[in-house]
């Protein structure tokens, strides 16, 4: 980016971002110099992405009309602690209205890519068209700025998403990756395809320890477009520290905020598995389709009964100081460290197991390492498995496909896999459509057409007003069970002031774990900010700029169709409240939640007039 | 008096998982906390009664007080 101001709010067309628009229909290439319209544009990520996307009449995800917009952040590849992100927006074919029409989506993933990204000298890449055969994108430095190429990619399909990576490596030193899996390029019968991003740990272990892009199939948009992988090559181009940044990053490491995410071993709380033992205590774990049944059944799936029989590597991004991942490795008869089984995170974790009525270890790992290495999202891959086997229960006369039921895992095992490898378009295509084809909606859960992360939606009617994944677009997956709210006030104020303010993580390309209580609306941001970038932004207008983002957002879904209506949770949650949750059951009751509606958009509403432009 | 206090996730390792302790009358949640030297900015949640309570409330005789570590992220 190229900053003539220090003043971005006030001066934004005074900051300009690198853009390279690909045809990928001729091969063309455009390069620009693009000034800023605002101050979301200058934060980048889909506070960026999606003003252009806005500016688009798309009717169908999987058609020219719809671009793939790679992007980062403000301070990806910055000093700034956790600025790792990158970022692939575009519509999607996984999320859309009853109306028909594909919702816009982004989907954020760390590793080193980003950083690799923005190194080269570009700042944002927009794939326009398909390509007739498949290719993959070079993305490198040339002696007058970045340069990007497409070549064949032939060679690349088939394989895994970690496969496609080792593969490239060997031909780009220095360089990190993107790919997509199997999934992506079935993406015909399969929209949950997820980009794979490539990490240090991945190159110089040879273990398949990506990270990922997985909400709303932007892996499967990149399939459509016969983009198979990109390549960004740089060298490194890291400022020197400054006192100012190393104090944020003190902060941010050391500091309550990521205490509970760090290792058990150095004294926190060991990471996003830690939900298991939370939710448990109120018997709120996912389980059999979201349904809890009030035993100690996700107990097996606590670490410490994992510990028991398996090696548990805590390891980090690219110089993060957050050591968030709980690698779980086989302990070896001499209790060594075996091979790599899989990361636990809680998402994959409960609904790649728990919610699949599996409680053991090592069949969860299997699948949440398929998953992976198809490039799939875990999440929708999850809560699709799950629908069929609730519907497989219910109706043990006219089961659908395998006949999978909770806790078979071989014939769970064969549904993620047939999803997979694109066989199995049932479970491909999402539990919206899944459902649809049934009649049997009410217990398939999703919201808006994209599936719940691992919470329950009884405890958390805030999923309804997500405008991308449910819970990293809105934090009040908490608001219940960590904070105890449950008047109707606090959940106006959640929805509509302080909760919402998560997707700020998404625009300027730091990892939610900077200060995920706070947003980026803090001084640690604007110090980092003034120390990387030379601008001066207060607190106030980068609050202004990821609200006005966020209703952008909503805007954009009202625009593609949805109705108010459809701002809900899955109807089980109202028809049969579960009585095993010991949590106050008013805030999923229908009135309370016809109300809360009543007043969020009594909020909201007003302000959506003028954000968005015109289709252009 | 008798408090049954219940640790969850981390705060069981080398202490405890259930247990019914001996506090002085007036006791606080924060107290409790302290005293088993857990760290305080890992706790996300506590209850008493299974109900969300603050960590300055007093405890009461007989009560079930439950410490949580944080609930977050993804």
């Amino acid at each position: 980016m190229r900053f003539l101001t220090s003043h971005p709010a006030a001066e934004p067309a005074a900051v300009l971002y690198h853009r390279c628009t690909v045809d990928l229909r001729s091969g063309a290439m455009r390069y620009e110099d693009v000034p800023c319209r605002n101050l979301e544009d200058v934060l980048g990520g889909f506070g960026r992405s999606f003003q252009q996307l806005a500016e688009r009449t798309v009717t169908e995800a999987y058609s020219d009309a719809n671009p793939l917009i790679v992007n980062t952040g403000l301070l990806t590849g910055t000093n700034a602690m956790t600025g790792m992100r990158a970022y692939f927006s575009g519509f999607s074919p996984l999320k859309g209205s009853k109306k028909g029409l594909p919702a816009a989506i982004w989907s954020a993933g760390s590793g080193n890519f980003g950083a690799k990204f923005k190194f080269t000298g570009l700042d944002e890449l927009i794939f326009e068209g398909r390509s007739a055969g498949p290719v993959y994108a070079v993305i490198r430095e040339g002696a007058d700025g970045p340069v990007v190429e497409l070549k064949p990619a032939g060679h690349l399909l088939g394989l895994t998403t970690h496969d496609k990576i080792m593969s490239l490596k060997q031909q780009y030193a220095g360089a990190h990756f993107a790919a997509i899996g199997q999934a992506g390029e079935h993406w015909e019968t399969n929209y949950m395809g997820a980009v794979a991003l490539s990490t240090d740990n991945q190159l110089r272990s040879g273990e398949d320890k990506c990270r990922f892009a997985g909400r709303g199939g932007m892996g499967s948009l990149m399939g459509y477009k016969n983009l198979i992988a990109l390549v960004a090559q740089a060298g490194d181009k890291l400022k020197p520290l400054s006192e100012a940044v190393k104090k944020v990053n003190i902060n941010v490491v050391k500091g309550g905020g990521s205490a509970r995410l760090q290792p058990i071993k150095r004294g926190g709380g060991g990471g996003t598995w830690a939900n298991y033992d939370v939710l448990q205590a109120f018997h709120a774990v996912p389980t059999n389709n979201f349904r809890p049944q009030g035993n100690d059944l996700p107990e097996r799936l606590f670490r410490e009964n994992v510990e028991k029989t398996h090696e548990i590597k805590s390891e980090a991004c690219w110089r993060c100081g957050i050591t968030c991942h709980n690698n779980v490795h086989e302990k070896k008869a001499d209790g060594s460290r075996g091979e790599f089984l899989a990361k636990f995170d809680y998402e994959p974790l409960n609904l790649l197991g728990t919610n699949l009525g599996l409680h053991d270890p090592d069949q969860a790992a299997q699948l949440i390492k398929l998953g992976d290495n198809y490039g799939m999202d875990s999440i929708t891959l999850g809560v699709t498995v799950s629908y069929v086997l609730s519907f497989n229960e219910r109706h043990p006369e006219r089961r659908l496909l395998n006949g999978a039921t909770f806790g078979d895992f071989e014939k769970i095992r064969e549904l993620v896999v047939g999803a997979g490898e694109g066989r199995i378009p049932e479970v491909g295509r999402g539990s919206m459509r899944l459902s649809q084809a049934t009649g049997e909606t009410s217990y398939a859960y999703h919201v808006k057409g994209l599936e719940l992360p691992a919470y329950q939606p009884e405890t958390n009617p805030g999923y309804a007003w997500a405008i991308a994944g449910g819970h990293m677009s809105m934090a009040t997956y908490g608001l219940l069970t960590r904070e105890g709210k449950s008047d109707l006030e606090s959940w106006v104020t959640g929805i509509t002031q302080t909760k919402l303010n998560i997707v700020g993580f998404d625009m300027i390309g730091l990892c939610k774990f900077f200060d995920i209580g706070k947003g980026i609306g803090t001084q640690m941001v604007v110090d980092c900010l003034q120390s990387e970038c030379g601008l001066e932004v207060t607190t106030d207008e980068i609050a202004g700029s990821v609200r006005r983002a966020f209703l952008r957002g909503l805007a954009m879904e009202l625009r593609q169709g949805y109705t108010k209506e459809e701002f809900t949770l899955p109807a089980e949650v109202f028809e049969k409240p579960n009585a095993n949750i010991k949590l106050p059951p008013v805030v999923a009751s229908p009135e309370f939640f016809a109300e809360l509606s009543k007043r969020v958009w009594a909020v909201f509403e007003p302000e959506l007039e003028g954000l968005l432009p015109g289709p252009g | 008096m008798k408090i049954k206090v219940r640790l969850h996730g981390v705060f069981r390792i080398d202490r405890f998982k259930e247990q019914v302790r001996d506090y002085p009358t007036g006791t606080t949640a924060r107290a409790v906390v302290e005293q088993l030297r857990i760290p305080t900015r890992l706790v996300g949640t506590v209850l008493i009664g299974g109900v969300h309570a603050g960590i300055e409330d007093q405890l009461a005789e007989g009560d079930v007080l439950s410490i949580l570590p944080i609930l977050g992220g993804g």
